[in-house]
Formats: C-alpha cells, sequence, structure tokens
C-alpha cells in the first residue's frame, strides 16, 4: 500500500471503506422492525426514513434519489431493504442489484402485515447476508477509490484559519489523484460563490453555482431570515471574522484549490472524477445523509469547539485546530491541528497528518463516532404530504 | 520557535493572529514564501487581521487568495484590519434592499 489504503471493491468498480450490512428501512411504517433487527445482527447499520406515503413531486424524487444511493453505497457488502409495499421495497432493492451488492427484501404485505413476522424473517436473512459478506477480503487500491464528503460544525476561527484550509489540502490531493471530493452547505458559500464560480471547469458551471447561491439566498430572504444579522454574527465578529466574504471563504476553503467539475443537486451521485460542489442544507444530519447518497466513503468534519455527530455508512474524522476543543474531547476528536494553529507545524505538515489518517482510516482504523455509534441518517424534505 | 501569525495565501494583504498580541509585538508570520516580522500597531486579538501592507482607502482587501472586502481607511503594515475599517462587497446588496 503505496499511496492508497486496503479498500473493499465492488462489484460495479467502486472502492468500500466499510464492510457492512445495511438494513435500510423505507418507509417510517417499518422504522422500528428495522431497528429491531439491526440491534439485533451484530455489524448491522440501520438507515431509514420516518417518511414514504404522500410525497409527490420533487420532494418525492428526493427521497427515492438518497434511499437508492444508500442502498447501493459501496460501503455495504450487503442489504436488507425493509418496508411495507412491494413494488417501493423492490425499487429500492433494485438500486443495490444495479451496484452488485447482495440484497434481501422483506415487505409487510408479504408478511400477513405482521411486524413480528417481518422482523423474524429479516433477522434470519440478514443472518445469512452477515456470514457471507464476512468473507469479503480488502485489497490495495489507489487513492483515487476515495470519495470525500467535506463538512463543518459549531465552526470557530480556528476553523476557516487552520482546520478547513487543511482538509482543502488533503481534498486536492485526493482529486490530484482521481478520487472525488465533495463540499455542500450551499448557504456556506454566500460570498464566496464568485470565487468558487471562477474555479469551475466552464462558464456554464459557473453560472450554475452563483445560481444555486442565490436561489438559497432568496429562500431565506423571502422566509423573513436575517443572513446579514448572522454573517458575520456578533461571535464571529468578536472571534475575528470581519466580512461574509471572509466568513464564506473560510468555509470553502475545505474544498482546496482545485477545479470544480461539477454541481450536484442534494444526493446526486457523481458522473465524473474530481472536486464537486453540492445544492445541499447546511445542516450536518441532513449534509453528510446527501453525501452518503452520493456515494461519499469518507467524511472530513471540521469543528471549532466540538460536534460529535458523524455519518453512519461512512467513517467520520473529527477534526479541530482549537487547542482547548482538542484537550477537552479527547474521545470526540480524531485529528487534532492543534499543533499547526499554534505556529508548531505548517499548514503542510497538518496536511500530511490529516492524509496518513484519510489512509488509515480508509483502511479499516476505527473513528470516535463510530465507536459511539453517534450518527444516524437524516431525509430531506422539499415539500409537504399530501 | 512557533510562529504569532500566518498568511495563508502568496496574494493576501492581511495576516491572521494565531495568538493575542499588545501593540509594538514583532509578530513572526509565516506566509507560503517565507518567514516576515510584522510590528503590531495596536493590541490584536487572537484569530484578528493585521494589514502586510500599506493599503490606501477604497482598496480590497485580499485573503484566501480572493477579496474579503474594501477598506473605508487607509492602513500601514502592522494596522488592525476588521469591522471597523474594512467593509463587505457582498454585504452591501442586503442593506441596499
Amino acid at each position: 500500500m503505496s499511496d492508497g489504503f486496503l479498500g473493499y471493491v465492488r462489484p460495479d468498480g467502486r472502492v468500500g471503506t466499510r464492510n457492512h450490512l445495511l438494513v435500510l428501512s423505507v418507509t417510517g411504517l417499518t422504522g422500528p422492525s428495522a431497528r429491531r433487527v439491526a440491534a439485533t445482527l451484530r455489524g448491522a447499520v440501520f438507515a431509514g426514513t420516518p417518511y414514504h406515503g404522500g410525497m409527490i413531486g420533487t420532494d418525492r424524487d428526493l427521497h427515492r434519489r438518497t434511499l437508492a444511493g444508500l442502498a447501493g453505497h459501496p460501503n455495504c457488502g450487503a442489504v436488507l431493504v425493509l418496508g411495507a409495499d412491494p413494488p417501493v421495497v423492490e425499487e429500492v432493492a433494485a438500486a443495490a442489484r444495479a451496484a452488485g451488492t447482495p440484497v434481501e427484501a422483506v415487505a409487510l404485505d408479504d408478511c400477513g402485515h405482521d411486524a413480528l413476522t417481518l422482523v423474524d424473517v429479516a433477522i434470519r436473512r440478514g443472518a445469512g447476508l452477515l456470514k457471507a459478506l464476512s468473507r469479503q477480503r480488502r485489497v490495495a487500491v489507489p487513492l483515487s477509490g476515495l470519495v470525500l464528503g467535506l463538512e463543518c460544525g459549531r465552526s470557530d476561527p480556528s476553523s476557516g484559519l487552520v482546520a478547513n484550509p487543511v482538509i482543502g489540502m488533503v481534498s486536492d490531493a485526493v482529486v490530484a489523484a482521481g478520487g472525488v471530493s465533495i463540499l455542500g452547505e450551499t448557504v456556506e458559500w454566500t460570498g464566496a460563490e464568485d470565487r468558487l464560480a471562477a474555479r469551475a471547469t466552464d462558464p456554464a458551471l459557473g453560472g450554475a453555482i452563483v445560481a444555486a447561491v442565490l436561489r438559497r439566498e432568496a429562500l431565506a430572504v423571502a422566509a423573513g431570515v436575517d443572513l446579514t444579522g448572522t454573517n458575520p454574527g456578533a461571535t464571529n465578529i468578536a472571534g475575528g471574522l470581519s466580512t461574509i466574504e471572509e466568513k464564506s471563504l473560510g468555509a470553502v476553503a475545505k474544498s482546496g484549490t482545485a477545479s470544480v467539475a461539477g454541481l450536484l443537486a442534494t444526493a446526486e451521485r457523481p458522473a465524473r472524477p474530481g472536486l464537486h460542489v453540492m445544492d445541499a442544507p447546511a445542516y450536518a444530519p441532513e449534509s453528510l445523509t446527501s453525501f452518503a447518497a452520493a456515494g461519499a466513503t469518507l467524511m472530513l468534519f471540521a469543528t471549532g469547539v466540538g460536534n460529535s455527530f458523524g455519518a453512519a455508512l461512512a467513517p467520520t474524522l473529527k477534526i479541530t485546530a482549537n487547542p482547548d476543543t482538542a484537550a477537552r474531547l479527547p474521545t470526540q476528536i480524531d485529528v487534532s491541528l492543534a499543533a499547526v494553529f499554534t505556529g508548531e507545524e505548517t499548514l503542510h505538515d497538518g496536511a500530511a497528518r490529516l492524509l496518513a489518517a484519510v489512509r488509515d482510516t480508509a483502511s479499516g482504523a476505527t473513528t470516535f463516532a463510530e465507536i459511539f455509534g453517534d450518527g444516524e441518517d437524516a431525509f430531506s424534505r422539499l415539500g409537504e404530504s399530501l | 520557535m512557533s510562529d504569532d501569525a500566518v498568511v495563508l495565501h502568496a496574494a493576501d494583504d492581511v495576516a491572521t493572529l494565531l495568538r493575542a498580541l499588545p501593540a509594538g509585538s514583532k509578530a513572526s508570520t509565516r506566509t507560503p514564501t517565507g518567514t516576515i516580522v510584522l510590528t503590531l500597531c495596536a493590541d490584536i486579538p487572537r484569530c484578528h487581521k493585521v494589514a502586510v501592507r500599506a493599503l490606501a482607502a477604497g482598496a480590497p482587501v485580499r485573503k484566501y487568495g480572493a477579496v474579503i472586502g474594501a477598506l473605508t481607511a487607509a492602513v500601514d503594515p502592522g494596522d488592525h484590519v476588521h469591522v471597523h475599517n474594512l467593509s463587505s462587497l457582498r454585504g452591501r446588496d442586503w442593506h441596499d434592499g
């Protein structure tokens, strides 16, 4: 393993950093049952939507896209799809099949509408899937096999100054190697959108990036949300941030200097390698779920004051450059860049350390969010249910 | 020896302090092209910015290699650059609307 990592090569050619049994509930009606199944089977990870019935239009499209993305995720060695209506269950199971992932599908309607029967059947089928997936082995793969998700939460001045630029250097390294990196949280590009657009591989893409930011800004204004009052807010100003451009450039620094190869819709899977920006919510549970649905296999999550949340399906490296936070949260912070912040280490040294941690984690080293199970998928909504 | 401040991009007009320092301090500042020393003209809190060169009122200010605003007053190297003399170019649209 020269400069890549050890991963699970899937039938569709994508590479997993983990080998989970995903227990995926496609409707809220089977959520509790699916959690029961996942709790019984060691090695199972639960994901599920609380919704289904009555969804329409683009709201429903986003839901189906998210479910399909999770079902076909490269970090799944197998998938157990649970739901109520057989056609709905089948549609999601087909996404797993398209990825070549072994899948079992169980619908309430086929179990006499008895949730206890569904749980029994699912546990037995899940056990068989776990036995089979445990035979899969990691092999040496190049760094291009990685799909990174870039996130920040509970930021403070150390985030924009150190943590995010260092993440950007690692993102650049993965992109240069032929991998994929995804920046989301559209509202945090506000003030930096021209800079992002200038890095687009063509002017039309640049225009689309700017349009995405303006659309989300208009949403806020229409709802009476005062973006100027909070960007930068009093705490940000006391902390040293002077303008929204500076705040957003600090956030966008996570994306490094690479050209932007594409603009993705929420939960949309990229069609080519490179750095992509995703038009998606900033809220971490929704943001991370959107990245996972797009196929992100490892998340880099910068925090200033601390944030324990991670993705359920993909290892999430929790990173801070705040020395107080790193000292206070030794069982939350996976990689401390405090030495860069105190000036004892350069940004490049910090990036080398973070890249080593990325390769290590991609190869199987665990993270605190995984140890504590501190993450759960959140399905974004765009509208009302009938 | 550790750094007192950092300049992130070669084109930047400001350095950001890694620790609070009093006026008159000689801040050892790491830049992409080497280390420079900036004499601070005021007490500067941690993570606040100081100019690395003299700039006129109205001049654009770069950080992260991009424009983060424009000066409302001239500055000398080592001067504090913040909300009292730096104005957003983006945020203006909302105030006007």
